[in-house]
């Protein structure tokens, strides 16, 4: 009954005037849209607490920002204002972490870092009918429930397998090395089971053999010296590899200690190659490791402004995860901006029918989403280990160094 | 001579399980290990190239399971204190070592034993404020639920003051070496090491020193011991103490190898007790045999059973061998 007479209040509001409708609408008793709260929900404490709170802050240092550039400006220069949530890296916490966050005033949310929550806290948008805005989470499950409130910027695990077959191709035709085979181990589950299904396809179709699919499991895994040694044997052009960062890590020295006649070391949605810490936790086992991943543009200068002021104020690099989380925020603002209404559900369509340019993600386009939600423009791009630095190598348009490929043979 | 044994039932094993060799059953666990390889070997339809190596990397895993292994099951056997917060010390012991390597500049192996005395005492002060108290009434929960508290502290404080980005520490030695053909590295063949010598020691503090001996008598008879002028209460706190030094020994020697985030430890915990229950709760050389052959189990097995296919592997072997051997592999009988 509340949200009827709510809908009723902006309706007639909006007729009559622009910031008056928002002091109406604004259920949670403040009197006049001074504020407007964005709920974020991350795993904050818990194995996953690194990434977590460098999201979290990412999520801050946007807002932030806004505020300290105006405000939103359709809403008389109203502050954001940012509550946090700790799923502690738990479906079930971060889905009441979601609900207590929109109880608290929250007209939108950002989150989650790990698929599982984020099915939890999107069936709790969709419930609430607030608009939620994922900042990282692969599956491609979560959006094929057919929710109308869920947003994701980053691409689905399927596409990323297809996107890192076709770079592969790519590559291979523009430095004359063709590739002929690849071995493939990834994690277990849904996230390393789906970017295998998506690449094998792909790969395939574009003449590529899979010798050997090789799979571990993620919570027993600190040894890979078996599974690279049966990667190995079938000797294949290409290792590749999906997973999260310790694991990842293992793999790449793995490798690293084996004599092996591989062209590369070639990460889909790896959790590790391209993290700022890799290069010098891999040592010499990390040169010229490559990596297909959504990443955070390197050649943006707002993106780089941003990750220059992140470092100072906290300390840490800024790593994609977090760049995300800032991404989704200023997605949020912009929304709010030309909705011109703090009103969740008027927000979500605001949202849906957005076109943000300049993102700062290495993306092929404008943020704008399709029906189901997913960011349309999307996609990978391909990572380098070079001199102890991540580096973007291709496409041309994106790099910051040369690509070396096969790895080795810059040396 | 003055090692006298506890005094036991009539009818019991008249050995102390703490140190008891079990020639016996090691024989007829090695002769299974090795008739299971041989099939194999010779059956399995694998390269035997392939197989060398999984062996090789399985028994430098089970080092691994091992060493982590050794300090539990002391304070399990003695004490009695299930301690949930073994993987949390283990990886408090890993970031000792980070922390006296980054900012000290120490060898990475000098700083495992600086951790070592840094440890021994956690534990002693852990056991003697905290865990005395609560041990008097013989109740078993309330110890169990402050080493889960205490895994809870020591997780959140390392999260709180190193935050959650993963670390690494360098090591002075690297690479591998080869051993029948297969690729052995070198950090994890210090760390096996480390636990053939972390069982030796303790098997010789527990045998011949009187701190050894008033240890077995407590772990036979508490009530016994304290009749006869042991100080119980001390004996609990060097206990504990001892576990503790073992687990900084395990945490030290597989951080080279290990992504430092305050959970690392975790993952080797539930492994862990199995291997305790398996080799017979408080029994070093169980704890040591235990750990080789749930290592080896585990990699020889993902050969068929790949990812946690080869953990079901290790359960259903661990269930049967408890159906047959209900005290565990050098438990003394019940």
């Amino acid at each position: 009954m509340k949200r009827k007479a709510l809908s009723a209040a902006v309706l007639a509001a909006s007729l009559v005037g622009l910031s008056a409708c928002s002091s109406d609408s604004a259920e949670s008793g403040s009197d006049s849209v001074e504020t407007v709260t964005i709920g974020s929900v991350h795993p904050l404490s818990g194995s996953l607490a690194g990434v977590g709170g460098l999201m979290n802050d990412g999520a801050k240092m946007a807002v932030e920002d806004i505020n300290a550039a105006g405000g939103i400006e359709s809403l008389g220069g109203a502050q954001l204002e940012l509550l946090d949530g700790d799923s502690q890296g738990e479906a079930q916490v971060g889905q009441s972490e979601a609900q207590r966050l929109i109880s608290g005033g929250a007209v939108a949310l950002v989150g989650t870092y790990q698929s599982d929550v984020t099915q939890n806290v999107a069936s709790v948008a969709e419930r609430s009918k607030v608009p939620f805005v994922i900042d990282v989470a692969v599956d491609d499950k979560i959006l094929e429930q057919g929710y109308k409130n869920t947003f994701r910027i980053q691409p689905d695990a399927s596409s990323m397998g297809q996107a890192g077959a076709q770079a592969l191709v790519a590559m291979g035709e523009e430095t004359g090395e063709p590739i002929d085979s690849a071995a493939y181990i990834h994690i277990e589950g849904a996230f390393g089971d789906s970017v295998f299904a998506a690449f094998k396809e792909e790969a395939e179709k574009q003449g590529i053999t899979i010798t050997k699919e090789i799979t571990y499991s993620g919570s027993n895994f600190s040894d890979a010296t078996t599974q690279v040694s049966e990667a190995l044997a079938g000797n294949p052009d290409i290792i590749a590899v999906t997973g999260y960062y310790p694991d990842n890590l293992l793999v790449a020295k793995a490798v690293g200690s084996m004599a092996n006649d591989t062209k590369a070391v070639f990460g889909i949605a790896s959790g590790a190659f391209d993290d700022t810490s890799f290069p010098a936790a891999a040592g010499d086992a990390g040169t010229e490791v490559l990596s297909a991943n959504y990443h955070y543009s390197a050649t943006s200068d707002r993106a780089a402004d941003i990750r220059a002021r992140f470092e100072e104020k906290y300390g840490k690099p800024m790593e994609t995860a977090s760049m995300l989380s800032y991404q989704a925020v200023e997605v949020i603002a912009e929304g709010l901006e030309e909705s011109g209404s703090d009103d969740p559900e008027e927000l979500r369509d605001a949202i849906a029918g957005l076109s943000l340019e300049d993102p700062l993600l290495a993306f092929d386009g404008p943020i704008q989403f399709g029906e189901d939600g997913q960011n349309e423009n999307a996609t990978v791009i391909v990572m380098q280990v070079l001199d102890g630095k991540v580096e973007q190598v291709f496409p041309q348009q994106f790099a910051t160094a040369e690509l070396v490929f096969p790895a080795g043979s810059g040396n | 001579m003055a090692i006298t044994e506890a005094p036991a039932a009539p009818a019991a094993d008249k050995r102390n399980p703490l140190t008891a060799g079990g020639t016996r059953i090691t024989l007829i666990i090695g002769g299974i290990a090795v008739v299971g390889l041989a099939l194999v070997y010779l059956l399995g339809d694998r390269e035997p190239a392939l197989i060398t190596q999984y062996l090789v990397s399985g028994l430098l895993l089970g080092g691994v399971y091992a060493l982590v292994s050794l300090g539990l099951t002391l304070i399990f056997g003695v004490l009695g204190i299930v301690n949930f917060a073994q993987g949390a010390m283990l990886t408090l012991s890993m970031y000792l070592v980070y922390v006296l390597q980054s900012s000290l500049g120490l060898n990475l192996y000098v700083a495992v034993v600086l951790t070592i005395p840094l440890l021994f005492g956690f534990g002693w002060l852990v056991q003697s404020m905290l865990l005395n108290r609560l041990t008097e009434d013989a109740s078993h929960d309330r110890p169990l639920l402050v080493t889960l508290g205490l895994s809870l502290l020591i997780v959140n404080v390392l999260l709180m003051i190193f935050g959650g980005r993963p670390k690494s520490v360098d090591a002075p030695v690297s690479g591998s070496i080869e051993i029948l053909g297969a690729l052995a590295d070198t950090q994890r063949i210090i760390a096996f090491g480390g636990a053939v010598l972390v069982a030796a020691a303790l098997t010789l503090v527990l045998r011949k020193t009187s701190m050894g001996l008033a240890i077995r008598a407590v772990a036979a008879n508490g009530t016994g011991a304290s009749l006869v002028g042991v100080n119980v209460r001390r004996v609990y706190a060097m206990t504990f103490g001892l576990g503790a030094a073992s687990v900084a020994v395990a945490g030290g020697l597989i951080t080279p190898f290990t992504t430092l985030v305050p959970t690392a430890g975790e993952q080797f915990t539930t492994l862990a007790f199995v291997i305790v229950v398996l080799g017979g709760l408080g029994s070093i050389p169980g704890a040591l045999v235990g750990g080789l052959f749930i290592g080896v189990l585990q990699t020889v097995g993902s050969l068929y059973l790949p990812g946690s296919g080869s953990l079901i592997l290790v359960f259903g072997i661990f269930v049967l061998i408890l159906f047959l051997r209900p005290q565990g592999l050098f438990g003394a009988k019940q």
